[in-house]
């Protein structure tokens, strides 16, 4: 008898682990277990043996399919776990869904990075209306009254206005600045903040220049500033903005609204500073004016040069996009032609 | 504006280790930009000068030759030529194989290669002057013509450029950067800043001294203030002749072609000192030289034959006859030098810069002379220019006298004087400059230095004092800039905290922008803030009365927008024929006419201008794309933290379709709207097979939260039941009224009444629609039973049935 009990349990458990799928199990399982099954049988008999092998045999018989109910379990558990309703065939090369395909201009993008460095920095964002009048694009900059920027050749006047002079002359802003000597009026100081916008000027269009384009300025004003500290502004600006260290230098320029001013030119992107034809072989590039504001700008807002001092930055966003992005034409930012913005996400 | 470095090397002694590439990083760091330079040598690289031995006919070609050249080092070689005047003797450029030439003076330039010519072999070539660039200094008239340099004391062998004379280097100064700076518009100016980058002495220039018999020459001066100062000097003796060839060379090698020697020794008077002559015809002058306003209407011929009609704010130099120059911008024709001029008055004279530019952009006439007036020189400069001209007339013309002279000076200009703190000085520069520097550089400059305690006195040269420098902050930038601005230690920027900063207006523009792109799908287009007339018409009826420009881009583009939707239609138009299904928007200013009025300045009138958001969808099925649009203005002010509007029917834009528009509305006031583009408003912007729904609202209307206003709701305690119903119900009943009618009876259960969709088509009556809705019920106090959730969807559907004829679908 204890041989045949071994047999059973044997065979039993070769079959379920043969088993493949859950009927199969079940299947198994009433052959072994069910009210007809090979060890059933067996346990039916037990009453009727002699006495001495009854309890033996009943509590072998009875151990053997507590193990075979066991094995049964696990191995339809173990079937349940590797079931899956995926097909094989699953293609994960499929490309992805993707979500809507909205996204922010070029232009709108860079404006950000620049607000989120200068936001790290300490700087306010101030915004201004685009047309503004003689008074605060030049009356309040230190243009002196011939300066040929106040002709309609370089600024556009509104018509029924363009006569007038200075707050009544208006004009769509040929730049940004005076919308600093806005906020220094109505703020007070020290200041410290960014005002990025539209500006315009009447010229011809060619791949790089437009009649409208964005520029973005930064202003420091405060009782104790060095020029070089300017410099510092600059750099971690711009390694913020490109995601690396961008060597810049500051030369002499000159600009009504400052004194001393600079140009900044930063080193070539494209050729790391060896002279390609982007740089014009100089391997810098012109990106922003720059300086300490003319006495004559502070006076306009009311505060005393000898006082306060600090320092201006204007940067041509269309230019730095175009150099972040290696794009050849200004105009394509205005075109509103989708085949050219849905490459910026 | 090109710059000799051997002229340059005239007036300083540059040190012998300097190299080009110094000396254009020095000036561009410090004074002006410098664009590149050119080694004119490079150019005329393997050209030498050969001597002919022979010239015989060339057996198989009637018209070469074949010459036999002395190329000195090189030997004597065969070279074919095709030129007329070549004889044994002459001295020629020969352009050897490697030389880069021009053929027959036209196309891009070719490298010189040995080659057989008809059966000959030919070393290199013989060349005419405008195959190697060299016409204007070497003309001629017959095809053919190769250069004769007989006259020219070189061995054959000799590099050409060494040769002429013309181994220079010529740098190119960017003028944009040169605009303040009238001392910088002739070599010795550029020279004086190189003398103190490199503390090298700037060769001084001699007064001119005149004999005390010259009889005077009457000038009369009507406007000092436009004509400060004017000299004139009567020469006599002379001849209009080509100038010596080292003047020649010197105009071509800084782009001016040579013209005679009166001519050509005023140009270089100019390129030398940045002051303009002119010399007249002294013959043609009828009594004594007035400078004057010009008479309205009055016409002056000028040197290049055009006519102009002159007004009373330009400025001539007139006679008794009337006006012969325009003054500071061009001579007039009846007193140019002519061939057989002879005795000529050379003009050297200050002119007011306002008055040139006007002159100038009035009737478009800028000149070398203008373009240098118009920057505002010193009068004092006249005494640099003239010794600089008479020695060179005496040069060219020993024979020359001087038989008048005339100098009225009748506005002088004094020299700025401005004071400055060594300590403001130093504070600003975050460094002390020793006194012993600060004198160097600026008496290198020109300027006259004393100490006096804390104070620098500085007395600014006249060269300067035109407006350049004017104040302390000016003379600090020259010592910056002198010192070298890389050579200032970078001080840290400190910060005083005091805030966080929190601004709501640039974060809504900001929110919205993020919204619209990412959560919307739409793409940020600029457009320009000018509209197109098509569009504007198209769009808003008209532009009568809207804010325009006085000179604008172009005629159909004046008018100022009032509202972004012409510009988000320009670009719809654009991009339909490569999209089938996008979505646009902007975010920037409308302007509109009206209440003038500024926040910053009384004096100051402004228009009204609004920043705006506005947008497109742009697609097939009119009913996809305004519920997407929509659902966007739906969502938005949750999204990006402002107060909500509303929708409703008050005022149909003008562009919007007869059905499908409603106007966004905030506090019952319209603040914007959301509309299908008519058919016809479609038609007139160049869209016809798209539909288009529109929306526009004015962003400075929305109240932005200070911080996010989210409330928390507890987590319904007892399970809620989706409740779905699909409803037969006359086409013209809207959603508003059905949801209106279902949540006016609540029962304590309905949470919400929700929008499935909408059908029409088979299987629905004509005059029906089916609309599916969803109800949500529940109870804060218990789970409902299905006979509650029955008899409230039944009452609501009875109350349907009754006020609209409602039935419900499958039933």
């Amino acid at each position: 008898m204890k041989e045949k009990l071994d047999a059973i349990l044997a065979e039993g458990n070769a079959k379920i682990s043969e088993a493949k799928t859950l009927p199969e199990l079940q299947d198994v399982k009433a052959a072994l277990l069910g009210k007809s099954g090979t060890l059933t049988e067996i346990l039916k008999e037990v009453p009727k043996m002699e006495a001495s092998l009854r309890a033996e045999t009943g509590r072998a018989a009875n151990e053997i399919k507590q193990q075979l109910t066991k094995a049964v379990d696990a191995r339809g558990e173990e079937i349940r776990l590797k079931a899956s309703e995926i097909s094989p065939d699953f293609d994960c090369t499929v490309p992805g869904i993707l979500p809507l395909r909205g996204g922010l201009h070029p232009i709108t993008q860079m404006c950000y990075d620049l607000n989120d460095a200068f936001l790290s920095l300490g700087f306010e964002i101030f915004e201004e209306s685009d047309i503004s009048s003689e008074l605060y694009a030049f009356d309040s900059l230190n243009f002196p009254p011939e300066h040929p920027a106040r002709e309609s050749m370089d600024t556009y006047w509104l018509a029924g206005h363009e006569n007038g002079s200075g707050g009544e002359r208006l004009c769509l802003r040929p730049h940004l600045t005076g919308a600093s000597v806005r906020f220094m009026q109505t703020h007070e100081p020290p200041y410290r903040f960014v005002y990025p916008g539209r500006a315009y000027r009447n010229e011809a269009t060619d791949a790089r220049h437009e009649r409208a384009f964005f520029q973005y300025e930064a202003l420091i004003v405060q009782r104790d500033f060095q020029f070089s500290s300017g410099m510092v502004m600059i750099k971690s600006i711009l390694s913020k903005v490109f995601g690396r260290d961008v060597p810049v230098r500051m030369r002499v320029g000159f600009f009504p609204f400052v004194e001393p001013g600079f140009e900044i030119d930063m080193q070539c992107l494209i050729c790391e500073g060896n002279g390609c034809s982007v740089c014009k072989q100089v391997g810098w590039i012109e990106i922003m004016p720059g300086g300490t504001p003319h006495p004559n700008v502070l006076r306009s807002a009311n505060l005393d040069p000898a006082e306060f001092t600090g320092f201006y930055v204007n940067i041509g966003l269309d230019r730095l996009t175009m150099m972040r992005y290696g794009i050849d034409d200004v105009r394509l930012f205005r075109s509103g032609d989708l085949r050219f913005l849905q490459q910026f996400n | 504006m090109k710059i000799s470095l051997n002229w340059i090397k005239e007036y300083v002694s540059l040190p012998a280790d300097l190299t080009m590439e110094k000396i254009a990083y020095d000036l561009t760091m410090a004074t002006v930009e410098v664009e590149g330079w050119e080694d004119v040598a490079k150019k005329f690289d393997r050209i030498v000068v050969g001597e002919i031995r022979s010239v015989e006919k060339h057996p198989n070609a009637d018209k070469l030759t074949l010459c036999m050249v002395d190329t000195g080092p090189d030997g004597v070689k065969e070279i074919v030529c095709g030129g007329i005047n070549l004889r044994a003797g002459m001295k020629v450029a020969v352009s050897m194989p490697g030389a880069m030439v021009r053929w027959h003076g036209e196309g891009e330039l070719v490298e010189v290669k040995a080659a057989k010519v008809r059966g000959i072999e030919s070393f290199g070539m013989i060349c005419a002057s405008s195959e190697i660039g060299l016409f204007d200094l070497f003309p001629f008239e017959d095809d053919g013509t190769i250069v004769d340099l007989s006259d020219f004391d070189a061995a054959p062998g000799t590099n050409l450029a060494v040769a002429l004379g013309i181994d220079d280097v010529i740098l190119e100064i960017d003028n944009k950067s040169l605009t303040n700076r009238p001392d910088l518009w002739g070599h010795y100016g550029i020279a004086r800043e190189l003398s103190a980058f490199y503390g090298v002495p700037l060769a001084g220039i001699e007064p001119f001294e005149r004999a005390q018999d010259i009889p005077a020459l009457e000038i009369t001066i009507a406007d000092a203030q436009k004509s400060p100062r004017y000299v004139g000097v009567q020469i006599e003796g002379l001849a209009v002749r080509p100038s010596p060839f080292e003047i020649q060379t010197r105009l071509w090698r800084v782009g001016l072609r040579p013209i005679n020697a009166i001519v050509d020794i005023t140009n270089c008077v100019m390129l030398a000192t940045g002051q303009p002559t002119h010399a007249f015809d002294s013959d043609k002058i009828k009594g004594h030289i007035t400078v004057r306003r010009a008479n309205d209407g009055e016409k002056l011929l000028l040197l290049d034959d055009r006519e102009l009609k002159l007004c009373a704010e330009d400025v001539v130099i007139a006679d008794d006859e009337g006006a012969v120059a325009l003054a500071g911008v061009m001579g007039g024709k009846r007193d140019s030098v002519l061939p057989e001029t002879s005795k000529i008055i050379l003009e050297i004279a200050n002119f007011e810069a306002i008055s040139v530019r006007r002159t100038v952009s009035r009737h478009d006439t800028r000149t070398d002379a203008a373009i240098r007036f118009e920057k505002g020189i010193d009068p004092q400069r006249v005494d640099i220019a003239l010794p600089v001209a008479m020695r060179m007339f005496a040069k060219i013309y020993p024979e020359m006298r001087v038989t008048g002279f005339g100098d009225n000076y009748a506005q002088p200009l004094e020299r700025k004087k401005i004071d400055v703190s060594l300590n403001w000085l130093e504070a600003r520069l975050g460094k002390r400059l020793a006194a012993d520097d600060i004198s160097r550089v600026l008496g290198h400059l020109g300027f006259d230095v004393a100490f006096e305690g804390d104070t620098l006195r500085v007395i600014v040269p006249s060269w300067r004092s035109t407006g350049d420098i004017s104040i302390p902050d000016d003379i600090m930038e020259e010592l910056a800039r002198m010192h070298g601005y890389e050579n200032f230690a970078a001080a840290p920027i400190t910060t005083a905290f005091t805030s966080s900063i929190s601004q709501l207006v640039p974060s809504l523009d900001r929110n919205i922008r993020e919204f619209l792109a990412f959560s919307g799908g739409m793409r940020e287009v600029f457009a320009y803030p000018w509209m197109k007339d098509e569009f504007a018409t198209a769009i808003l009826g008209g532009t009568d009365g809207l804010l325009a420009l006085a000179a604008p881009p172009s005629p159909d583009e004046q008018f100022l927008r009032p509202s972004l939707l012409p510009g988000i239609c320009r670009a719809v138009a654009g991009n339909v024929r490569y999209f089938d299904d996008f979505a646009v928007f902007e975010l920037a200013q409308v302007f509109l006419p009206g209440d003038f009025e500024s926040a910053y300045d009384a004096r100051e009138k402004l228009p009204v201008q609004k920043r705006h958001a506005a947008g497109a969808f742009v697609g097939t099925d009119v009913n996809t794309l305004f519920r997407r649009a929509k659902g966007v203005l739906e969502l938005m002010p949750r999204a990006v933290h402002c107060e909500g509007f509303a929708f409703e029917q008050k005022e149909r834009p003008f562009y919007a379709d007869e059905t499908v528009w409603l106007n966004i509305t905030a506090g019952g006031a319209i603040i914007g709207q959301l509309a299908l583009l008519s058919k016809k408003s479609a038609l007139a912007c160049g869209i016809k097979n798209h539909a288009v729904v529109l929306f526009d609202f004015d962003i400075d209307s929305l109240k932005p939260f200070a911080s996010r206003e989210n409330k928390y709701v507890h987590l319904p305690p007892y399970p809620v039941s989706d409740y779905d119903l699909s409803l037969l119900i006359d086409a013209s009943v809207k959603w508003a009224e059905i949801s209106a009618e279902i949540l006016s009876e609540r029962g304590e259960i309905l949470l919400d009444v929700a929008f499935i969709d909408e059908y029409r088509g088979k299987q629905i009556p004509a005059g029906k629609k089916s609309v599916t809705l969803r109800l949500t019920l529940g109870s804060t106090e218990k789970t409902l039973t299905s006979n509650e959730i029955e008899n409230f969807a039944n009452s609501a559907i009875k109350r349907l049935g009754k006020k609209f004829g409602a039935e419900v679908r499958g039933r």
